[in-house]
């Protein structure tokens, strides 16, 4: 039972992983473009969602605003500065993101101090529910729920919207879709915007699980790129799945070896990128 | 000799610190240097700025009351024990022997040989073991307790209180200074035949605990002991307390960080729980009442442990340079080994044998947020006193 | 022989000398310099792989950790003179490049990064767990530097400031000597082939992997070794050592100095030295600074701070009409600019 219950959490886990893969996938896979401040998205959206909350006490209004707020932030910069970045090669891209995330960790500690803060999980989503006969916080199903209910939009968006029929054309050949006559820059525009958005929700989610604490981006960034790997570059499925994997490792290694939770990740991201490189999902 | 550097360093330490501490190395004699040390960048700089101000406005006190001339240099150790040793080394070829502070315990441990060597003094900032245990030297002090006097003044109270707390679940992280917290637990509870059912050791960056709390609740507790510390032990009681464990078991975290953390964790979490901290502003001592006050004026809110600490390293110094009339460091530390004083905590003493002092820990608790008397009052002293090891069971071996 | 006097020709060698003598004075603490010079092999042996072969590592902390942890438990536990010391650590550490290069060249482009970066945390993980063999979170306590002896002479004490920067120095100058030696080489030129055109260079004929995993041994080498020097440096081998924030630096410090010369990365390291001891007490978020550089060089100007050294001294001398001149001969010609 204790086994079944830690892959249920893991599956909970796995989710908000989805969430900061998601975007990264979308932009790595169909943009060709490393980002290494993709992390750095989730610390923000984590604390300009905790400022709101603070500042309005509601968590609905911060659950809204941040996300916005960081699509706002990826559109313009990848609109006036990451876009000249799209020819150089993928070492100097991650140079020049790993800059930008340290960038804005260090303006994130000169705004709002070296030590984390608390977001407190909204009075109606607090308690909670038991399977099983363990403990299993209600705030931790909304998470599911949301994150479920968002994988679809982003599933409809990109499977059943021309949007998305033309971000996948553009992961096969930008120059093709560019010569049907689509402004290819504005398409990956909204894509960086789209999967800062995406970053920025899990931020503002995960901040009542973990807190907010300065240094988060680091961790964000590695499960994403993880997640990534494992499921596959620019698909959807490989990110969902990916995720909800990791997550599942991660919870089942703690009742397993403990201490070699963390490290497993990289493990099988290891394994994934040995023996079947393009991932789970991924096209040869 | 003044170099750039010094000049380059003790004018960056002025353009930072309060006016009033900071003089020139030419200006008047009867003057005592102390460089203090913690990590202000790099990603463990959580504490830093706090120790930085605790020093600061200590030694803005300390001066005062010594009617001394205090020139502070300050250093930023980066978090990086490897960055951290030339700067010191750097301190002492300037001719400066007093040091203090530190924010990682590998970083007392890289510069304590350099200093002794150099025969210069160091009062730690840090908590491991070694550094009054297997490491220690002649040149090295410590104020704050290492692990088996934490987990005596935490756990054994506990014990007392709950007899029929039996079944005890530890989350330790997994380096040398949680192996050791876990050491002094398991010690413990067999010593008072208390079943301890289950441990979960984690990595030192992870931040997520459910699978680990699930764990936990599978053996079925009486209570959950967390023995990490900092942001990570933080994560890890909201957690536990989002999973609903506070209603089912008793919830200990041995090592906490004092009203910092508190505040990062919030009324809400932190009621009903039971902390261990170095220190508290409530401490009901004159000693502490004076200094609660001072960082209070300067402050508008009242000392956190990382605050004291720089205080208390810095008056351990300049104490002893009183007493013994010079600022020569082996005067200081013939005078410091043994020393008796009125320190935050009540009647302190300088152990002579490991360099240890002696003071309480304490174990607190959280109050309900109806019942906080201001925004600053969360938690009560539960209970207090000192527990060390006689100084061969500590593995020191002084030469 | 000929060797002999291909180095005697280069400049840049010549510049290596130079460079450790002037450096004590620049500084003014001959302690900070040792800092410098040994970050700077360190950086060197990075720019092997990222400038010269086009491959991005996350794993360099690896090869400094292992290279110090060795280097420090021999001297600990089985009083090694430093020869021995020295030379065993840099092994282990050339073993554990051959590891994370067989392992990394496996898959080309970001692939191949992710996997230095997923082995560097391992390296991570197994040194904080044996504790008991690296002392984990506390570091290797206890290492004492060993003075240099030679058949039964004593050659050099070391735990003299100064006598240890001479050997810094030393060690120094052979690692830039004998990077330039190999970049000269054919192997050299592989590995620039390899970084211009990885699939041509495999329709030459040439076994691309075999030289990339040659090029993370030997910068695993150089790194390890100054690692062990390193350690000795300190008396002290730390966790820090070897977590991905080293990683991390040690590219940044190659990056800012300029990676697509060879001596940009020591420019990066004294650079990061210099600014991080002068800017941290002032201003604690320097780090925010540090970005912005990174950005700007990364990004639009990978030469670096070399480049604009190379940039301000030819505005000085007025050399720039020849330089281009030379230039255009030289990248007619294919070769590596200086």
């Amino acid at each position: 039972m204790l086994y079944v219950f830690q892959v249920l959490n893991g599956i909970g886990i796995g989710m908000i992983y989805f969430l900061i893969s998601i975007g990264l996938t979308l932009i790595f896979g169909i943009m060709n473009f490393v980002n290494f401040a993709h992390g750095a998205f989730y610390l923000l959206g984590a604390y300009l969602g905790y400022q709101v909350a603070l500042s309005t006490g509601s968590f609905t209004l911060a659950l809204i605003t941040a996300p916005l707020a960081l699509a706002a932030i990826g559109w313009l910069s990848e609109r006036y500065f990451l876009s000249r970045l799209y020819d150089i090669p993928h070492t100097y891209q991650i140079l020049v993101t790993l800059g930008l995330s340290l960038v804005i960790q260090e303006l994130v500690i000169s705004i709002w101090g070296p030590v984390g803060t608390t977001v407190a999980i909204p009075e109606a989503l607090r308690g909670v529910i038991f399977i099983g006969g363990f403990p299993y916080p209600k705030y931790r199903i909304f998470v599911v729920l949301f994150a479920g209910i968002l994988a679809l939009l982003v599933w409809f968006l990109l499977e059943r919207t021309r949007y998305g029929a033309l971000l996948r054309a553009g992961s096969e050949s930008t120059q093709m879709v560019s010569m049907l006559g689509i402004d290819i820059y504005r398409l990956f525009s909204a894509t960086f915007a789209l999967g800062a958005l995406l970053a920025g929700i899990a931020g503002v989610l995960s901040a009542p699980l973990r807190g907010t604490d300065p240094f988060m981006s680091g961790e964000a960034l590695a499960i994403g790129f993880v997640v990534v790997v494992i499921g596959g570059l620019g698909r959807f499925e490989g990110a969902l799945v990916g995720s909800i994997l990791v997550g599942v490792v991660q919870s089942v290694m703690s009742s397993v070896w403990s201490e070699g939770a963390n490290i497993m990740i990289y493990v099988a991201m290891g394994l994934v990128i040995l023996l079947r490189p393009r991932g789970l999902f991924g096209r040869a | 000799m003044l170099t750039r550097r010094k000049l380059l360093v003790t004018s960056a330490a002025a353009a930072v610190s309060a006016p009033a501490i900071v003089r020139s190395a030419m200006s008047a004699e009867a003057s005592i240097k102390i460089c203090n040390f913690y990590a202000l960048s790099g990603s463990t700089s959580s504490t830093g700025k706090t120790q930085f101000d605790g020093v600061r406005l200590g030694l803005e006190k300390l001066s005062k009351d010594y009617a001394m001339n205090v020139e502070q240099v300050t250093v930023d150790s980066e978090g990086n024990p490897g960055r951290l040793l030339p700067k010191i080394i750097n301190e002492l070829q300037n001719g400066t022997r007093l040091f203090a502070g530190g924010s990682l315990s590998s970083e007392s441990l890289a510069i304590m040989p350099e200093i002794q060597k150099a025969g210069g003094v160091y009062v730690a900032a840090t908590g491991a073991d070694e550094i009054t245990g297997k490491n220690c030297n002649r040149g090295t002090f410590r104020w704050l307790v290492s692990t088996y006097s934490a987990v005596q003044q935490t756990i054994a109270p506990l014990i007392e209180q709950f007899p029929n707390a039996k079944r005890w679940y530890t989350i330790t992280p997994k380096y040398v200074f949680g192996e050791a917290l876990l050491t002094n637990v398991t010690d413990l509870l067999k010593k008072k035949g208390l079943e301890h059912v289950g441990n979960s050791y984690h990595s030192f960056s992870e931040s997520e605990f459910s699978g680990y709390l699930t764990n936990a609740v599978s053996t079925k507790p009486d209570v959950l002991v967390f023995l990490n510390y900092g942001s990570q032990s933080s994560k890890a009681l909201r957690q536990a307390i989002e999973f609903g464990l506070k209603d089912r078991m008793k919830i200990v975290l041995v090592w906490s960080g004092g009203l910092e953390q508190y505040e990062e964790v919030g009324a809400d979490l932190l009621s009903g729980v039971y902390l261990g901290c170095q220190y508290d502003h409530q401490i009901d001592t004159p000693v502490n009442k004076e200094i609660v006050a001072f960082y209070q004026s300067k402050l508008g809110k009242p000392p956190t442990y990382s605050h004291i600490a720089g205080y208390v390293d810095n008056y351990l110094i300049l104490e002893a340079a009183k007493r013994c009339g010079s600022s020569d460091p082996a005067a200081i530390i013939k005078t410091l080994e043994g020393m008796k004083y009125e320190g935050p905590t009540g009647a302190e003493e300088v152990r002579a044998g490991d360099h240890q002092c002696l003071k309480d820990y304490y174990l607190l608790k959280g109050k309900e947020k109806s019942k906080m008397k201001s925004g600053y009052d969360f938690v009560d002293i539960v209970s207090h006193g000192r527990s060390f090891q006689p100084v061969e069971e500590t593995g020191c071996k002084m030469t | 022989m000929i060797m002999f006097g291909k180095i005697a020709r280069d400049p840049v060698s010549w510049a290596s000398l130079v460079f450790t003598t002037v450096l004590p004075f620049l500084i003014a603490s001959v302690v900070q310099a040792t800092e410098v010079l040994i970050f700077s092999t360190v950086t060197l042996a990075c720019n092997l792989l990222l400038g010269y072969t086009g491959f991005l590592s996350f794993a360099q902390s690896a090869f400094l950790g292992v290279g110090a942890y060795a280097c420090g438990y021999l001297l600990v536990h089985s009083g090694s003179g430093f020869l021995v010391s020295m030379v065993l650590a840099t092994l282990a550490a050339a073993a554990a490049g051959a590891l994370v290069g067989l392992l990394a060249t496996q898959k080309r482009g970001i692939y191949g990064v992710m996997l230095t970066l997923a082995l560097s945390q391992m390296f991570y993980f197994i040194a904080y767990a044996a504790s008991d063999i690296t002392g984990g979170d506390n570091g290797m306590s206890g290492i004492v530097r060993p003075d240099i002896v030679l058949f039964g002479a004593k050659l050099l004490r070391t735990d003299n400031a100064t006598a240890f920067y001479c050997l810094s120095g030393v060690f120094f100058i052979l690692v830039c000597v004998l990077l330039r030696l190999l970049l000269a080489s054919p192997f050299g030129a592989v590995l620039v082939a390899i970084r211009e055109n990885e699939e041509r260079a495999i329709a030459i004929g040439y076994n691309t992997r075999l030289f990339k995993t040659l090029a993370f041994v030997i910068s695993a080498a150089i790194t390890g070794a100054a690692g062990a020097l390193y350690a000795m440096f300190l008396s002290f081998a730390p966790l820090s050592n070897i977590d991905i924030a080293m990683s991390e630096k040690i590219v940044i410090m190659t990056v800012l100095g300029g990676s697509n010369s060879f001596f940009g990365p020591v420019l990066g390291a004294t650079a990061y030295v210099l600014l991080s001891n002068v800017l941290s007490v002032v201003w604690q978020r320097w780090l925010l600074l540090l970005g912005i550089i990174l950005i700007l060089i990364a990004g639009f100007l990978r030469g670096g701070i070399w480049s604009i050294v190379v940039w301000l001294w030819d505005a000085a001398t007025n050399m720039r009409s020849r330089r281009n001149q030379k230039n255009l001969a030289a990248t007619q010609e294919g070769r590596q600019l200086i």
